[in-house]
């Protein structure tokens, strides 16, 4: 009898597992969020971890209390880093489970496929996507990004080649909006600056060889190459830039510049390359509380995946604007305070309790990242800081970091 | 410009020019001999990439030996489908082979991506500087890779025009019925076609790599190019496959201070609208192998 009983608690326990929204619903409101990352796909190394820090913020922000009155609670979905797939998923997140904000898309393809059903739905969306077209086809302001654009990855090259006394950059770049994105955010700045840029290439995809457009940039006597590319077609480029002997140097996007590329080439191919990558706000409080965090759940530190803290700030602040919107207040409201609680001026805080308790006393509060700075600007984008990575004897040896105003 | 640079673009697109040329060789002798567009050459390209990319991984194996084991695993994938697809698809109209031919191109490239990822792969090779002649830049890897495929496509032309195994082979292409009639028997002769169409696949996928990188499309991306030069070549024409490619790659890299490197395949692609106009069999073809 007794243990039939436990049986029959057992399995009414484990249904209201399954059902997290009835066993909350009856506590009181809750504040839907659904995380879409890339559990599978090109995005993969990236999405567990970004998950991970989405449930480690809920988690947070829950156990401080809630934010505006309300819990959160939190459904998760893979992307794939599909855009179909994506779809399907989001549509999913928001008719079915009703979340009101969808966060930690992280391909461009997919943050564009999954913007139409976020902003027809009128709810909040957060991404870490590159591709400068998301910035405009954002016309409710509903869609923020944590992510440099490539118009800023551009805008940080020149900014490294100016401070390395470069004076003849030539560009490379693939044929795709975010390969042009970074060589136009260059050429704008770089010229802004009075330099000249020496010559440009744009090349096609899936090529057995680039040895004509090398020629082709070669023959203008750079001293120094800016890249919008690839890891597949940086390998070839470079090889064959290396094979014929040629002695300037290459800046080029940390996710082109990376350990495949040594590990596909050999340090001497690649010593001296200029790599450049975002990197989280890492003398900041809330950066060493996250990273605490991210260690003790996934065994890896936080620098492994700055994504990660990305999107753990989209919990964060938007749990914070909830708190500064105040109770039963819509979607609407609470996305109108994003960029108040994130932004200057306002007393800064490193973790969502002291945000909270700022608020409580109606101080206005500017939320000092894990990622960075986290000040939006009118279009809803963050711009975190540039690590300088030089290739040294195989190894990415960060030399700098750079930020850049917009 | 000076001529320097021409002289160096035309370099470029000769070499180019040869690895396009064994694919495209591939899948002429098909076209010739079977009829119908072998839609699976450029994931036989892959799969023979790959092969060679899984036993230099199995340990420290020089490139040579890995690229004759990927002969061997090629050529058997290639001569296996021919048994179990492409001989029961004989009698049929043209478009059921080739759409098996497509299916079978997405088994092996969906194959290779199950078992070894995304990721980029690359030949265990060094690399050499290249030589200078007062401008001219050579690469010793590139003279190599050119210096093999001419070398392969060799082989094949004193198969086909000098052996009695090509003689056979074109008296089946020119005729089926005919060739049956004078006691030469299909069965053998397709599955030694189909082994030397697996070997020719693997060594240019293993060129291909040891010139780019190995993934998973690099066959599939290669395949239009392969099928421009067949087709600029004259279709069932082994000489001609082999000159188109070489058409097609120099006229590509002589474009490039005219047009930029963006539009070189449009180029290349209006070369072949060209051709085709002029000369519909194409630059060797003869007019009663099109049908």
């Amino acid at each position: 009898m007794q243990r039939r009983n436990f049986v029959k608690l057992g399995a009414a326990a484990a249904a209201l597992q399954c059902l997290p929204s009835i066993g909350f619903s009856q506590q009181g409101e809750v504040f839907r969020i659904g995380s879409l990352t890339p559990i599978t796909g090109a995005g993969s190394p990236y999405g567990p971890g970004m998950q991970q820090a989405i449930r480690l913020a809920v988690d947070e922000v829950n156990a401080a209390g809630g934010a505006g009155g309300r819990k959160l609670e939190l459904f998760t979905e893979d992307d794939q880093t599909k855009p179909d797939a994506a779809v399907l998923a989001a549509k999913k997140l928001i008719e079915v489970n009703k979340v009101q904000a969808v966060l930690g898309t992280w391909a461009s393809g997919v943050t564009l496929a999954v913007m139409p059903l976020t902003e027809a739905a009128g709810i909040v969306q957060m991404n870490v996507s590159g591709a400068p077209a998301i910035s405009t086809l954002d016309t409710r302001d509903l869609v923020w990004r944590f992510q440099a654009t490539n118009d800023r990855f551009g805008a940080a090259f020149a900014e490294i080649c100016a401070k390395r006394g470069f004076k003849r950059p030539a560009t490379m770049a693939f044929n795709n909006a975010s390969g042009l994105g970074n060589v136009e955010g260059f050429t704008r700045v770089w010229e802004k600056r009075g330099g000249k840029v020496a010559a440009h290439v744009t090349y096609e995809p899936s090529r057995p060889s680039y040895r004509s457009e090398l020629q082709k940039i070669l023959a203008a006597k750079p001293d120094v190459i800016v890249m919008g590319s690839y890891l597949p077609d940086t390998t070839i480029i470079l090889r064959e830039w290396f094979q014929s002997g040629a002695d300037n140097k290459w800046v080029i996007p940390g996710w082109a510049a990376n350990p495949d590329l040594v590990k596909a080439l050999g340090p001497e191919v690649c010593e001296g390359i200029i790599s450049v990558e975002t990197v989280s706000n890492e003398k900041s409080t809330s950066y060493a509380q996250f990273d605490a965090a991210f260690t003790k759940a996934t065994g890896k530190a936080a620098s492994t995946n700055i994504y990660a803290a990305m999107a753990y700030d989209m919990v964060i602040s938007l749990a914070l604007a909830m708190e500064a919107a105040g109770p039963k207040a819509t979607v609407e409201q609470v996305n109108a305070r994003l960029r108040e609680v994130s932004n200057a001026p306002g007393t800064a805080v490193y973790s969502f309790a002291e945000g909270k308790a700022q608020l409580g006393k109606k101080a206005k509060v500017n939320y000092e990242g894990a990622s960075s700075k986290l000040d939006f600007d009118k279009f809803g984008d963050a711009t975190p800081d540039f690590g300088v990575f030089v290739i040294e004897k195989g190894q990415l040896v960060r030399r700098d970091v750079v930020s850049i105003t917009m | 410009m000076t001529w320097i640079d021409f002289a160096n673009l035309l370099i470029n697109g000769l070499i180019e020019g040869l690895v396009v040329a064994l694919p495209a060789l591939a899948m002429t002798l098909v076209m010739g001999v079977n009829r119908f567009p072998n839609a699976a050459t450029g994931d036989l390209l892959t799969t023979g990439a790959y092969a060679a990319v899984a036993v230099q991984m199995l340990g420290g194996v020089p490139l040579w030996l890995a690229a004759l084991a990927s002969v061997a695993t090629t050529a058997a994938v290639s001569a296996g489908s021919y048994q179990l697809i492409f001989r029961k698809l004989a009698g049929r109209p043209m478009v059921a082979s080739m759409l098996a031919a497509i299916g079978l191109g997405f088994l092996l490239r969906s194959l290779i991506s199950f078992f070894a990822g995304h990721d980029q792969r690359t030949f265990d090779m060094p690399l050499v500087r290249a030589w200078n002649f007062g401008g001219i830049r050579i690469l010793p890897t590139d003279l190599l890779i050119a210096a093999i495929a001419a070398a392969c496509l060799l082989v094949v032309f004193v198969l086909i025009y000098r052996t009695s195994f090509g003689r056979q082979l074109r008296a089946v292409a020119d005729s089926a019925d005919l060739a049956r009639a004078s006691g030469i028997r299909a069965g053998g002769l397709m599955l030694c076609l189909w082994l030397l169409v697996g070997a020719l696949s693997s060594i240019s996928g293993v060129l291909l790599g040891m010139k780019a990188i190995v993934t998973p499309e690099m066959g599939w991306e290669s395949l239009i190019p392969a099928f421009a030069a067949m087709v600029l070549g004259g279709i069932g024409s082994p000489l001609g496959a082999v000159l188109g490619a070489l058409l097609l790659c120099v006229v590509q890299e002589l474009s490039v201070p005219l047009l930029g490197p963006s539009y070189k395949l449009v180029l290349s692609f209006l070369v072949l609208a060209l051709v085709l106009l002029l000369r519909p069999a194409g630059i060797l073809g003869r007019v009663q192998l099109v049908r």
